[in-house]
């Protein structure tokens, strides 16, 4: 297959580890995969191209109305490739109607100036198929597609057994880790949830050791969040200080696993948006591959789904300081968890097994 | 014949209250214009529709933003609307060469956004439109594009009662370097005898957040120090809706325009919906514009010597100035209502 990849790459925040990993897997799979535009400098190992009729498939990958590309490029794409083999990958569930949870909503009228029926409508004009990275869409003319997904070859350190790598993982056949747990994403609708995870963990942080949240907005509210109204960036300044949690600056993609592996756990988070519409991320894979054990709070549901029945053990439950002195006393039970649910994802969630997905879409 | 507008609309700002005069008018004199969207409270004078493709022509009105004009929302158009039936009303003279007053206001400030800018315009429509008596570049079509309403005339028997004698409604974009040289000097020496005065509007007391990072710091200076010692009022800006009302709680109403507009002669919404509230309107615009737009009574009103004297008499004089802002409304009703606005825009179209 030919495919065109259509979205604004940054290096720090949405879907390009997915899409290098496309790439990647495209290549040894006698795919060839592109990025719509004039090669980017900041990404020498992602062919771009604006050759447009060169291809089988423009696929958009859409978080933001930005990743659209801007007007004459856009008409060039529209003309080139015809709308039945333009695909639209709706990464944050903006092809449904206006829903909020918590905080948290689908459609941002006040930041994009886009009403709920526009994203509708223009999904509807831009392409034949609209895919949503979850098992399970609201909308009968949206498909399933999870998108991201697991690269066994991207895992950190490899084991061959749980006993090995617990050992390791407490420092004891391998350097002990730098931080007790680290978090790489932006504060953009995790602030409620990262907050009852650092409260939970204050009674015992001495045995978790040193925090650090990377990222977007973790240490103050934007302006323009409170300019405009804007919930779901809030932070707590004076409680991260209290706590001695170190604030770092955005991680680039290819960075992710190995800084995560730097620390004991990652909690896996997602918007309360994504939990509600069983979104999936790149980070919901990616985390299996640092070396490190992830804390999962997701719902229980989606974790079997996806993640298969190992993976029970990890989720974090109502009882967080409970689940993580547990971890501490006997590590290898969660490193078999982790060995077996990583073994799960090369199964079910590998990059191949993405294609062979597009592939049966595409044929249908 | 069915025009449908689509733009950035805002309840409290640019060219809201056209699209609300032009769709009466339309009516009235026999076409259906609408406004790109859903029905929404916000907007109760607006007609909306979405059936893009019921409609003879689609008309983009294009401010200092394009964003708006997003891939979400333009594909569905293109694909209903070919581009011969498409036309962009230039609002702030984007489609121009570079054009910097006292390297303070611009259109643009660099080459290549330009060049972007125009190529988005290519694409978009065929034919351009122009709310100014000169444009400069070729291809450009004068179409003035703002009128007056008289349906929306204030009769000084339903106005509100006067709380200010002076107000500026409007936002404080690209403003401050007039205001703070001519008006706020001209009213600090005539202050003890003038009353309250309001300024109503976004952006005088603070800097919105993302300025520096945009580059439009400039856009939004001020001193709210120094707007306190003169004891203006710092309002909120309000609803299209509200206001003429709100202008009509003034004796006097001030009309600011940006540079870029003045060097431009570029008019907006505001140059005629000051003259439909009840109040004396001064426009600091020069008089020989001034008496373009609103015939020979205009130069009386247009504000830019004795910026002190002329507000002190226009307080002292009331009878004087209503009879000259009386004969302004007769020249906006001989040449500018929104009927003949929307006919000119009928003929700009079918060209």
């Amino acid at each position: 297959m030919k495919l065109l990849f259509v979205s604004k790459l940054n290096r720090f925040a949405r879907a390009i580890n997915t899409i290098a990993k496309y790439v990647e897997a495209g290549k040894a799979l006698g795919h060839e995969i592109a990025v719509f535009g004039d090669q980017s400098p900041e990404f020498p190992s992602v062919p771009y191209s604006v050759d447009v009729k060169r291809f089988d498939f423009a696929i958009f990958v859409i978080y933001e109305t930005q990743d659209f590309p801007d007007l004459p490029y856009l008409a060039q794409l529209l003309d080139g490739m015809p709308k039945e083999r333009r695909v639209i990958i709706d990464c944050t569930g903006r092809f449904n109607e206006t829903i909020q949870v918590e905080h948290d909503f689908n459609h941002l009228e006040k930041m994009d100036n886009h009403m709920g029926w526009e994203w509708i409508d223009g999904f509807d004009a831009v392409a034949k198929t609209i895919l949503q990275p979850t098992l399970t869409p609201l909308r009968a003319d949206a498909r399933g597609f999870l998108f991201h997904g697991f690269d066994p070859a991207a895992v950190e350190r490899r084991y061959d057994t749980a006993e090995q790598a617990a050992r390791s993982w407490a420092g004891k056949t391998a350097e002990p880790k730098q931080y007790g747990m680290v978090y790489v994403g932006n504060n953009w609708q995790r602030w409620s949830q990262m907050r009852s995870l650092l409260k939970a963990i204050e009674p015992i942080k001495q045995s978790v050791g040193p925090i650090c949240l990377t990222g977007w907005a973790w240490d103050y509210r934007p302006d323009w969040a409170a300019e405009l109204g804007v919930e779901g960036i809030d932070t707590d300044a004076a409680m991260l200080q209290q706590m001695g949690v170190e604030l770092n600056g955005n991680v680039s993609f290819d960075q992710v696993v190995a800084f995560v592996s730097r620390a004991r756990f990652c909690p896996v988070i997602h918007r309360p948006l994504f939990n509600h519409l069983g979104i999936v991320t790149n980070r919901t894979f990616e985390t299996f591959c640092s070396d490190t054990i992830p804390l999962l709070m997701l719902p229980n549901q989606m974790i079997e789904s996806i993640y298969g029945p190992a993976a029970r053990l990890l989720a974090v439950g109502e009882d967080v300081a409970g689940h993580i002195q547990d971890i501490l006393r006997r590590p290898e039970a969660y490193w078999d968890a982790i060995l077996k649910t990583r073994a799960y994802l090369a199964d079910h969630h590998s990059f191949q097994r993405r294609f062979q997905e597009l592939s049966a879409i595409f044929d249908k | 014949m069915r025009i449908l507008f689509v733009m950035d609309q805002r309840v409290d700002r640019g060219s809201i209250q056209s699209m609300s005069s032009y769709v009466r008018a339309g009516d009235e004199v026999g076409y259906e214009i609408a406004l790109y969207g859903r029905t929404d409270p916000r907007f109760p004078t607006i007609r909306f529709s979405r059936d893009v493709g019921a409609f003879d022509y689609v008309v983009f009105l294009v401010e200092s933003c394009r964003n708006w004009m997003s891939a979400l929302r333009m594909p569905r158009i293109f694909a209903e609307v070919p581009r011969c039936r498409r036309a962009i009303v230039d609002a702030d003279g984007m489609y121009n060469q570079i054009v910097s007053t006292d390297n303070y206001d611009r259109n643009y400030q660099w080459e290549h956004i330009r060049a972007e800018w125009l190529a988005h315009y290519r694409i978009v429509a065929d034919k351009i439109f122009q709310p100014t008596f000169t444009p400069r570049e070729p291809g450009v079509r004068k179409v003035l594009f703002y009128g007056y309403d008289p349906a929306q005339q204030m009769p000084p028997e339903a106005s509100p009662g006067k709380a200010y004698d002076i107000l500026c409604v409007g936002h404080n974009w690209w403003r401050w370097r007039q205001i703070s040289r001519e008006l706020l000097p001209a009213i600090e020496r005539v202050r003890s005898q003038l009353g309250a005065i309001a300024f109503n509007g976004s952006w005088w007391d603070t800097i919105p957040a993302g300025a520096a990072e945009l580059g439009l710091e400039s856009a939004f200076g001020t001193d709210p120090e120094w707007l306190r010692r003169l004891r203006i009022q710092v309002k909120p800006s309000v609803s299209y809706t509200e206001v003429i009302n709100v202008m009509s709680t003034g004796r006097i109403n001030i009309m600011t325009q940006r540079p870029l507009f003045r060097e431009l002669k570029i008019l907006t919404s505001k140059y005629f919906e000051i003259f439909s509230a009840d109040t004396t309107p001064l426009v600091m615009i020069d008089p020989d514009h001034a008496e373009l737009v609103y015939g020979p009574a205009g130069r009386e009103l247009a504000l830019c010597n004795g910026i002190g004297e002329k507000l002190v008499d226009v307080l002292s004089c009331p009878k004087k100035y209503r009879d000259i802002v009386e004969e302004v409304r007769r020249h906006l009703l001989a040449h500018h209502t929104y009927c003949n606005r929307v006919q000119e825009l009928v003929a700009a179209l079918q060209e």
